[in-house]
């Protein structure tokens, strides 16, 4: 197995750090350990993120370090601009960091080419945006195969079986000709739940995927999202400001100004609430 | 007010303009060459009645210059209808926020009004200096006697009025789209339902049909008629204008099967399959984009075919062998610069094409981004684009050629049965059916390199960011 070349100082001091003790981050100080011996699927170490340069330059994410657990829904939560996407598209291949590393399970992505990082969207992370999902020219069939597609190949007997079970159970069934336009807002979410889950990957990533949904449907869809990380064991990273959404999750992690202020486990919506306006009063 | 928020990207104005001066130069290079053989003409003291040639010159000058008139409308009319579906949204917003449709219609009209004498006078100037020049150096070469030469003819304003109106027009005619956006469209639908999937104009259907029908029975009638008189032929004319009216305004019934069709002879890669969907999801898009260049390849193909059948019957009906010569050469000129003239309308045609491609590809920036983001390398979304761009050329191409050949036949047929009494097989004229499809082997890579590039620059990230 590719060891990654974690040396001690990379670690983040205790001075500035935000992670408590007994996070595993933590305890590995002086080993050579990999991500997956860490429980993680996807790490990111002294990341930052600049946008610009010279005096009108954003520092969106400023030396982050933090690991996202194997079989666990995290949710990201922070103001907006706290700079939620931006750490989803770097730790997604969708961008890439100024400096710092990413891991996506052994793998590290930071330094990846182009071409690299395509195929690592493609074969190893799904996602699952706040609205354009689907590609309108194709059904929901189309659609949920199109990871398949990419990759030029078809699903094997496992995965067809995987994929009848997922429409079946996301309620897709009848509606598996349907073009997006056809879908109704909380459809066309699980549709894109569906193909996210597909491919069964390391890691899906959720950009606000209740934002532009009525709260009721919202709410199904975050319950697909928690069903999926307790049963399937499908690790899921989702980016939400809202705090129902967020108290779905098994751990929530709050960024505010590009850092990570505070990281807890399942926390009920009115905590979660008052921990975010703390942090917009601090602000 | 609102009209100012509708103001477009310059870019999107470009090829109108770019069509517009095509057609009108083309006018206008047609009206000084005819202007000029008839002076050359008039000096010559062998040729007489130079009346004569005058008028058949005019009859020349006016049908060549019809033609490519009649292929720039309907491309501007689509290139319209691209942008108006394009700024779907924008318009929604402008009538949820109380701006009436007829207004916002008759602002994008009077667009196509600006931009159209704009291009006309880029043609006129274009036109007069090609004129100038060819005077300038036919007289010092001696191709041209010298006479007196008058390039500033106040006739040569006429294609140059005629271009501009037609514009305007068919800014009115491609912005008809524009009533039906309703202000709901801009609020809600998280995915981009285009109106295109949404209008499907049954009166269009049934007129379109209509047409078709009645004029291949008209254009049967010609051809038994011509078994026994040429007169058949004027029939068959107008068989053949009535059909063929019905194919371009049933062009979304009939280009996707046709690109159904020669999508599935790109195979099965994930590029090529989701390129022929693309071109069939959306038959208005793909019809607007092709139909042009069907009428330009039909008609290039239709006057080849029609001289080849004619020429093929005169030659053999003449016993001397030099005597076949001459007329065989004759014709052959004829022949190459009738093509020529035809072919200048496929280029506005292509032009159109090239310019549809790119808008759309602008148009689904969030769809490329999104593929991307999922996997969708780079190279796979240059191939998918160029394959699009392939597709929709030979799809276009190959129908031309069909009808083309179709209708250059019943031309030959109706004129020539009464005196072969009998049915003639068409004469196919293979170089210029190698320069056709040359020609639109060089335009689908010409209309996919600038989207293919734009297309591959597209970052998976702002894409995805809502605005
Ligand atoms: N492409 C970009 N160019 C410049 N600045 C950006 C870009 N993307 C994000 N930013 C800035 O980075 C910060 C974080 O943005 P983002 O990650 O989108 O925040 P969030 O998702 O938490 O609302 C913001 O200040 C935003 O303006
Ligand atoms: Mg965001």
């Amino acid at each position: 197995m590719r060891r990654p070349k974690v040396i001690p100082e990379m670690y983040p001091t205790p001075s500035c750090s935000p992670i408590r003790r007994g996070d595993p981050l933590r305890s590995v100080d002086d080993m050579q350990i990999t991500t997956t011996d860490l429980g993680l699927v996807a790490r990111v170490t002294h990341l930052s993120k600049q946008f610009g340069e010279g005096p009108g330059a954003v520092r969106a994410l400023d030396d982050i370090s933090i690991g996202i657990r194997r079989g666990e829904f995290t949710a990201i939560m922070g103001p907006s601009g706290s700079g939620k996407s931006t750490m989803m598209h770097v730790m997604a291949g969708l961008d890439s960091p100024t400096s710092g590393e990413v891991w996506i399970g052994d793998t590290e992505i930071s330094r990846m080419r182009d071409a690299e990082l395509t195929l690592i969207r493609r074969r190893r992370v799904g996602f699952v945006f706040q609205s354009f999902n689907l590609v309108p020219t194709l059904d929901v069939r189309g659609n949920i195969l199109l990871p398949f597609e990419l990759d030029g190949r078809r699903p094997t007997a496992d995965e067809s079986v995987w994929i009848e079970h997922l429409t079946q159970s996301l309620g897709l069934t009848s509606r598996i000709t349907h073009r997006p336009h056809e879908l109704s807002g909380g459809q066309q979410q699980r549709v894109a739940i569906a193909r996210a889950l597909a491919t069964r990957p390391d890691l899906v990533f959720a950009d606000e995927p209740t934002g532009s949904l009525d709260s009721r449907t919202g709410r199904e869809v975050l319950a697909l999202l928690a069903t999926a990380a307790r049963d399937y064991d499908q690790s899921i990273a989702m980016v939400t400001h809202d705090p129902i959404a967020a108290s779905h999750a098994d751990r929530i992690l709050f960024l505010a100004d590009g850092r990570i202020v505070d990281d807890r486990g399942a926390t009920a919506a009115e905590d979660i609430s008052r921990i975010m306006l703390g942090m917009e009063a601090a602000a | 007010m609102s009209i100012r928020a509708l103001s477009s990207h310059p870019r999107d104005h470009v090829a109108t303009i770019v069509v517009a001066a095509l057609s009108s130069a083309f006018g206008v290079v047609m009206l000084e060459a005819s202007g000029i053989i008839a002076t050359a003409v008039g000096t010559d003291e062998v040729v007489s009645g130079s009346t004569t040639v005058r008028l058949v010159l005019s009859v020349v000058t006016s049908v060549f210059t019809l033609i490519a008139v009649y292929v720039g409308a309907i491309v501007t009319a689509n290139t319209f209808a691209t942008i108006i579906a394009g700024r779907t949204r924008q318009i929604a917003l402008l009538r949820l926020i109380g701006a009436q449709a007829g207004r916002l219609r008759r602002a994008v009209a009077t667009e196509g009004l600006l931009v159209g004498v704009m291009g006309a006078i880029v043609g006129l100037v274009i036109g007069a200096a090609i004129a100038a020049a060819a005077i300038a150096s036919g007289t010092s070469a001696g191709w041209l006697p010298s006479a007196d030469y008058v390039v500033m003819e106040p006739l040569i304003l006429l294609p140059v009025a005629v271009v501009a109106v037609t514009t305007w027009a068919s800014a009115w005619v491609g912005s008809r789209a524009v009533t039906t956006v309703t202000p709901l469209a801009a609020v809600g639908a998280a995915v981009d339902a285009r109106l295109e999937s949404a209008r499907r104009g049954v009166a269009r259907n049934i007129a379109a049909i209509t047409l078709a029908g009645a004029g291949f029975a008209l254009l049967a009638l010609g051809v038994v008629i011509g078994l026994s008189t040429p007169i058949g032929l004027l029939v068959s004319f107008f068989g053949g204008v009535l059909s063929f009216t019905g194919i371009v305004l049933g062009a979304h019934l009939v280009m996707p099967p046709v690109l159904r069709l020669v999508g599935r002879a790109f195979g099965p890669r994930p590029a090529a399959r989701l390129a022929a969907e693309n071109a069939v999801r959306f038959p208005e898009r793909s019809s607007r984009a092709t139909i042009g260049l069907v009428i330009g390849v039909t008609l290039v193909t239709m006057f080849a075919v029609a001289m080849a059948s004619y020429r093929a019957m005169i030659l053999s009906s003449i016993d001397d062998p030099t005597m076949a010569r001459a007329v065989d050469q004759s014709l052959t000129v004829t022949t190459a610069i009738f093509a020529g003239l035809v072919g200048f309308s496929a280029i506005i045609a292509a032009v159109g094409m090239i310019n549809n491609l790119s808008l759309s590809v602008l148009q689904r920036t969030r769809e490329l981004g999104l593929l991307r983001a999922l996997g969708f390398t780079s190279r796979q979304v240059r191939g998918m684009i160029l394959t699009e761009s392939a597709q929709m050329t030979v799809a276009a191409v190959l129908l031309g050629l069909v009808l083309g050949v179709f209708y250059g036949w019943a031309a030959a047929q109706s004129i020539l049965g009464s005196l072969t009494h009998g049915i003639i097989a068409p004469a196919l004229p293979w170089p210029i059916i190698a320069i056709v499809v040359i020609g639109g082997a060089a335009l689908s890579l010409a209309a996919s390199v600038a989207p293919s590039r734009r297309a591959t620059t597209v970052s998976p990230v702002v894409a995805l960011t809502v605005q």
